[in-house]
């Protein structure tokens, strides 16, 4: 019997903003426990919440790219229940009426192309941080009230792949949009999937499995994959899915137990009523959409017809610093081609070499920009110009000062000149030309070769190859 | 709706986190009875679906929201003075597992 | 008559003409504060309020120099304030609440907390941690004064200061108020910010205050209201004159009495004065006219309301855990530690309470309680506009009659008088101004009556209630300044 899976995934993104989702603390990552805390924080009797303008926004602008409708009116409700990690004893979440939903998001899948229905897009906090220790815990209200979107697809998933891909299409919205990190290493983009069998061809769920903290692209995929198959053999041997949650131990490659579930947990959700409804204009919808930054496949759309593969391309956009960064260098003397390629090449290899960001280069990207068309510009090769952009970056010097500072010579692509040289070459070497035309392509490096000596190196051999083959033709 | 009985009342007050005395839960009982009759009075007038369930007495809405602009940071000392049980600039408790 | 016993503008007169101090005004307070023979206070704050004396300055603020108490459910920066629960022994908020802020600004002095029942969860002040408070007016102390603001009414009764605050979820200020012969207001929901007031059922509940006079009502109000920005509930609509509107005239005003209300009650000596009151206001100019609610609708209203307040309760004082402030207890488990402070913390009756109001937000029971004592409020409020668009206030009785006997029961849920005692929660159920006031005596207990108005009516309200007040001659009352009343 074959099987096929049902995956639904509940995504939280953690999104940037000055302060908290209900409170005036600051919102920051990296800080001494317990010092981005105020009153509503820590629960404090009396408080009350006051919503984010920003933290909305943001919301709307995920909503937006996941093609959802947005509410135009907010209402916010509790969600109850006790644990450590809960000040107030609830959060406040959107469970009648979340901010965004009915949307969707299209994935080029080895199975073609898959469009993926989004059910909702809420607004919540999160919770305070817990550092276990070997036998006590302490807690950090410093996470407690940063804002939380929860984006929740349909169970329209269907193998680990689209799951990967589903993920990584968030998380460039919501990277490329700024709303967030998404760093699911660090927590700022959590993934929670949902995954049960059923054989195919039949329409109801089979029990759902629930497995928790996927820190990776990687990870997700994997998971999927291993429960799929491990859901399946017990399946073949006519047991029970039993309705429980697990994890991915990466270590093995394998989803662990964590708990069995007995009867859910009733979250007694009610309106908050410490919140008006709130009211949202058109114009301030329309304000959040427009502010939006151009998204991840847009810039790939738009770099693919500038020139560039989809593969360079791609690898531009890993980091959206690195994106503002070729677009920042894309002068008019210099074709983006060209600016890709140092930029893939010896600009990361600078970085990795010296443990650096791109936001510590010590090169803005104009003047890389203008380095990058310097070579081109001056009759200089590829690799002169590489030479000329690491002496800049090492020395800090202008590209003219880093040629003369290298003696690097202009190689003549002077057509007459080169075409009299290559002749010469040509007369000389009548076996090289003969094996050549045999089928030998390696004489014609030895005719270049033979080129560069007789000019003591100042020719172009890309011109001077493109020459000699035109003679032997 | 759940049939209301002792052992549903002290699951109820446990998963409040407080256990109550003996004679409270039986206080509790009678208590239930007549709210539960007197609520499905309620359900008995005329009309009552008809309603929306209401949070806010009349139209209450706005069009504001809180600027983005942080304020009001509390010193850690302050924030943790309250607190019974603190170690290292964070509140102590027994180990959390799972 | 004592300088204490004087109205706020008059206190502010002899003030400004030099015939007394703050620190005179202060020093009587406080005399006044430690004969209290009531248990209404939490804490007498001499020290503080000295200081307070000190920081004034030449402030010229419209409550300079007056002494005040609050509810112990306001939150005051640095002093332990505990809702009347061992829960919060020991709690000093880092953060002053709103209206305290406010009062402090106006330079009010704060002299004292007031006691409670317990996180404001009752209507008899009989269940805060430090027992019962005392009506003044009974000296034997067999007689409630009321709840859940039991202190800052037996206070006032007994003119240690001339304004207390409270808080008024079901009718936590106004029945107090009521069977201690006071002013009790609580004004439309959102007018006044709730920030720093510590929640019992936030869509109910609304900050309020007790005067001995109408006219320092209206002052307060003044002082009280506002849009905060700490509470998106608050109202942005403009804060009135208050004063402007005691002009003594109501003539072509209408005043709507409630029969089955009335009908549901058996004291002869408060529907006599009730009678005895519509006469007078007609006779000023006012019209009375006669309807009713509709028995069903009103004999709903305790179990709507216990519903919808102790399903909100329950998750407001979710915090209670003793992790973030209040007793720690060790726990082997952090469930334990949170089991152990909430099982010794929290009083037998809200316990009961929480169990309730958890129980009918429970999924399988939202239905039919939550859900349906909500819908309900809906239709007692769609009643209650019917009735306001007849009229301009609903002239109702406070209380059923004079202050209870404790032996009359606590707060258990009863099948008996349904209407009776728990038709001031209507002001809840539909966010709006109401006020109560004293209207006449019984054996020398008080009775009361009250008005009720449309939404940010606040300024007819006054109005309406002084000619009230000039009609029965209670005006200042306290067991200091007796009166007998013209009704």
């Amino acid at each position: 019997m074959n099987f096929e899976a049902v995956i639904g995934l509940e995504i939280h993104v953690e999104t940037k903003t000055k302060t908290k989702m209900f409170s005036s603390a600051p919102n920051v990552s990296l800080k001494e426990p317990n010092t981005a805390v105020t009153y509503l924080d820590m629960a404090f009797p009396g408080t009350l919440p006051t919503v984010n303008k920003e933290a909305v926004k943001n919301a709307i602008k995920v909503s937006h790219a996941l093609h959802m409708e947005i509410d135009r009116e907010l209402h916010f409700d509790r969600k109850n229940y006790f644990y450590s990690d809960l000040p107030k004893g609830y959060q406040i979440t959107q469970q009648r009426r979340p901010i965004g939903s009915h949307g969707y998001l299209d994935l080029r899948t080895s199975r073609g192309l898959r469009r993926i229905g989004i059910e909702r897009l809420h607004m919540e906090e999160d919770t305070c941080k817990q550092l276990h220790l070997s036998d006590y815990t302490l807690l950090d209200y410093n996470r407690a009230g940063v804002p939380l979107v929860e984006i929740v697809s349909y169970p329209e998933l269907r193998t680990g792949e689209e799951a990967r891909l589903y993920v990584e299409a968030i998380r460039n919205i919501v990277v490329y949009s700024g709303v967030s990190d998404g760093k699911m290493e660090e927590g700022s983009l959590r993934c929670d999937v949902n995954i049960s069998l059923r054989p195919y061809g039949q329409e109801d769920f089979g029990t759902k499995v629930e497995i928790k903290n996927l820190n990776s692209l990687k990870n997700i995929e994997e998971a999927i994959e291993y429960e799929k198959k491990r859901q399946a053999s017990l399946l073949l041997l006519g047991q029970e899915i039993a309705q429980e949650t697990r994890r991915y131990d990466e270590s093995r490659g394998e989803t662990v137990l964590m708990r069995v579930k007995t009867d859910a947990v009733d979250y007694k959700y009610y309106p908050e009523a410490n919140i008006p409804p709130i009211r949202l204009s058109e114009d301030f919808v329309k304000k959040a959409i427009e502010e939006t930054p151009e998204l991840y496949d847009a810039k790939l759309d738009r770099y693919v017809k500038m020139g560039i593969g989809e593969k360079e391309a791609r690898i531009i956009l890993l980091d959206p610093l690195f994106a503002s960064y070729f677009e920042g260098a894309l002068i008019k003397e210099a074709t983006p081609k060209e600016v890709a390629s140092f930029l893939i090449v010896e600009i990361n290899s600078y970085l990795n070499k010296k443990n650096l960001t791109i936001g510590q280069l010590p090169l803005k990207p104009e003047a890389f920009g203008h380095i990058v068309a310097y070579g081109p510009k001056h009759g200089l090769t590829h690799q002169q110009t590489a030479k000329i952009l690491e002496e800049c970056l090492n020395s800090g010097i202008s590209p003219e000062e880093a040629q003369a500072k290298l003696k690097i010579v202009a190689l003549s692509s002077d057509e007459g000149e080169v075409k009299a040289l290559v002749e010469e070459i040509l007369r000389e070497n009548p076996e090289s030309v003969e094996a050549y035309r045999n089928g030998k392509d390696r004489a014609l490096g030895f005719l270049v070769g033979q080129a560069m000596k007789k000019s003591h190196g100042k020719v172009n051999p890309a011109l001077v190859s493109k020459l000699l083959q035109e003679g032997m033709k | 709706m759940k049939k209301v009985d002792l052992p549903l009342l002290r699951d109820a007050s446990a998963r409040l986190l407080f256990l109550m005395k003996e004679e409270e839960y039986l206080t509790l009982l009678e208590e239930f009875k007549i709210l539960v009759k007197q609520m499905e009075k309620i359900g008995k007038i005329e009309g009552l679906e008809d309603y929306e369930p209401m949070t806010f007495p009349f139209d209450v809405a706005i069009d504001e929201l809180r600027e983005d602009e942080p304020a009001e940071v509390l010193a850690r000392e302050e924030a943790l003075e309250n607190a019974g049980s603190t170690y290292m600039g964070q509140i102590k408790i027994a180990k959390v597992v799972g | 008559m004592d300088i204490l016993d004087l109205s706020i503008r008059e206190m502010r007169q002899a003030l400004e003409e030099g015939r007394t101090t703050p620190k005179e005004l202060l020093e009587k307070a406080l005399e006044r504060a430690k004969k209290d023979d009531c248990n209404a206070f939490e804490s007498i704050l001499e020290k503080e309020a000295y200081e307070a004396l000190e920081g004034l300055g030449k402030n010229s603020g419209p409550l300079y120099g007056i002494p005040y108490l609050t509810k112990d459910n306001f939150s005051v920066k640095g002093i332990e304030t505990v809702a009347s629960s061992n829960i919060l022994k020991g709690y000093r908020p880092l953060y002053d609440a709103t209206v305290t802020r406010k009062l402090k600004e106006a330079g009010a002095i704060l002299i004292g907390q007031t006691t409670m029942d317990e996180l404001a969860m009752g209507g008899t002040g009989m269940s805060g941690h430090l027992g019962y408070t005392y009506n003044p007016y009974d000296p034997s102390h067999k007689r409630m004064v009321g709840g859940s603001s039991s202190g800052s009414a037996a206070a006032m009764a007994e003119a240690v200061v001339p304004f207390a605050t409270g808080s008024d979820t079901g009718d936590s200020v106004r029945r107090p108020a009521s069977l201690a012969g006071l002013v009790g207001v609580k004004p439309t929901w959102g007018r006044i910010s709730r920030y720093g007031l510590f929640p019992f059922a936030p869509s109910l509940d609304h900050v309020g205050y007790f005067t001995r006079y109408v006219e320092d009502a209206a002052l307060l109000l003044g002082v009280l209201a506002g849009h905060d920005p700490h509470d998106m509930t608050s109202s942005h609509r403009p804060i009135e004159d208050y004063a402007a509107y005691l002009d003594g005239n109501i003539k072509g005003k209408t005043f709507v009495r409630i029969l089955d209300i009335e009908e549901s009650l058996s004291d002869k000596r408060l529907l006599e004065a009730l009678d005895r009151l519509s006469e007078e206001l007609i006779k000023r100019g006012a019209v009375i006219k006669k309807e009713r609610f509709g028995k069903d609708l009103l004999e709903s209203l305790y179990a709507t309301y216990i519903v919808i307040s102790c399903a909100e309760a329950t998750s407001n004082d979710a915090n209670l855990d003793g992790i973030k402030f209040g007793p720690y207890y060790e726990g082997k488990t952090y469930d334990e530690a949170m089991r152990k402070a909430r099982t010794a913390g929290f009083g037998e009756l809200i316990k009961r309470r929480f169990v309730i109001g958890s129980f009918a937000l429970m999924k399988e029971n939202q239905d039919v309680l939550f859900l349906r004592a909500q819908r309900n409020r809906a239709k007692v409020v769609a009643r209650l506009n019917e009735l306001l668009a007849l009229g301009d206030a609903l002239l109702i009785p406070a209380a059923s009659g004079v202050a209870p006997e404790f032996e009359a029961g606590g707060d258990k849920l009863s099948d008996e008088y349904l209407i009776a005692d728990n038709h001031l929660v209507l002001g809840n159920f539909g966010g709006l101004p109401s006020i109560s006031l004293p209207l006449a005596f019984e054996n020398g207990l008080p009775l009361g009556v009250s008005l009720t108005l449309a939404p940010f009516k606040e300024g007819e309200m006054f109005r309406l209630a002084s000619v009230i007040e000039d009609i029965t001659g209670l005006r200042g009352l306290s067991v200091l300044n007796r009166k007998e009343g013209n009704l």
